[in-house]
Formats: C-alpha cells, structure tokens, sequence
C-alpha cells in the first residue's frame, strides 16, 4: 500500500499501459514472427493469436486498471498533466517519424540493391513492423510522462 | 537540472493557514496534489492563472506567494 500512496492515479494508470504493451510484445510479436519466417502466417492462425491478444490485454485491463482505480483516488487532469502529456506526445510522434522513415528507407532503397537483404518485406512483415512501430511510439509516450511526473518529485 | 526561476512561498504559506494540507491545497486551486508537491519542491513553474489561483486561496497579492529570481 505504501507504493500506492507514492505514486497518483494517473502514474499508476501509465504504469499499467507500460506494462500491458510489453506483455503484448513479448506475447504476441515472437508468435507472429516465428509465423512469418516459416511461411505458416495463415488467415485463421493469424486470427487466433489476435483473439488471444485482445482476450489477454482485455482480462488484464479489468483486473489491474480496476484494481488502480479501485484502490486510489481519480483525479482531474491539471495544467502539469497537459504539459507532461504534450511533451510525451512530441517524443511519441519523433520516435513514429524516425521508426517508418527507417522502414521506407529499407524498403524503397536498400531492399532492392542488397542482394542478401536482413528479410523480405512482404505485406505480413511491413504489417508486422508498424505494429512494432506502433508499439515503441506508445511506450516512448508512457516512459516520458513517467520520467516527468518522477522528475519533478 | 535548469533550475526554475520562479520562487514560491507556498510551504510557508500553507503553514501560515493553519497549516493548511496539500490536499486542502490543491481542492482549492484545482490541480492536484503531486503538482503542489512539485511546486513546494521549486521544480515546476506554474502558469499564470494557477499563480493567480494559489495567492486567491491564501488570500494574498501574487507577489507574496510568487517571486521572480
């Protein structure tokens, strides 16, 4: 309880989104993966994996979001969060620019001259890689809120 | 860190109030208690309405509550 009183409502609630998207990684991206080398990435697997992501991630938000709000007290954003959110919404946005202008590059540009290319972007890949772009835009988003919200303490 | 160069008396004036909580505080001015914790702390300047705010609950001029190093 001591690390309840330490920490505020919306602290906690981007703890929980942290966690939950590296859950979601460690989860879901190897399955796929492993899928996409071996040529095995079928409509109907495909669909079971993503069924039990959004099974997982929805058990999860019921038990541990409702644990959070349960056991402290929500509170009105302020001037302060608006800021937090702001910058941790431009660190998000460079970390999504700079992700797909790689990816582009990698697949307008080099892909076709490298002879021995790291792997062929086929649309289940790409798919693949802007979830994984996705991913890491959310997590630069909730680590700087936290590193602000702790700064500050 | 770059330090603020906004100052406050916001410790010395909740003590003042009858030892007014943070909590009571932040009720008062809207925002919530870990950005009292912060001001308390020098480590965030407020915008100006909150300013206002603040010297409002403690019933003093901005000037008290708020200095500019």
């Amino acid at each position: 309880m001591q690390f309840l009183n330490n920490y505020s409502n919306r602290e906690l609630n981007i703890w929980a989104e942290l966690i939950l998207d590296i859950l979601v990684s460690f989860y879901f991206f190897p399955k796929i993966f492993s899928l996409i080398i071996d040529g095995q990435l079928y409509g109907d697997v495909l669909v079971g994996i993503i069924a039990n992501t959004i099974i997982i991630a929805i058990i999860y938000s019921i038990f541990v979001f409702g644990a959070i709000n349960a056991l402290t007290k929500k509170e009105e954003k302020d001037e302060r969060d608006y800021i937090y959110e702001l910058k941790s919404y431009r660190i998000s946005n460079i970390i999504y620019q700079v992700s797909i202008f790689i990816l582009i590059s990698q697949i307008v540009v080099f892909n076709p001259i490298n002879p021995k290319p790291l792997t062929d972007f086929t649309a289940p890949m790409i798919a693949m890689l802007l979830l994984i772009i996705t991913l890491l835009s959310s997590t630069g988003k909730s680590l700087t809120q936290l590193f602000n919200y702790r700064k500050n303490i | 860190m770059k330090e603020q160069k906004i100052k406050n008396q916001i410790r010395r004036l909740r003590f003042d109030a009858n030892e007014m909580t943070q909590a009571e505080l932040a009720e008062k001015a809207s925002v919530t208690r870990q950005t009292i914790i912060a001001l308390e702390a020098q480590k965030y300047s407020p915008s100006l309405e909150l300013a206002f705010r603040i010297a409002k609950v403690f019933d003093v001029p901005l000037e008290d509550a708020f200095q500019f190093d």
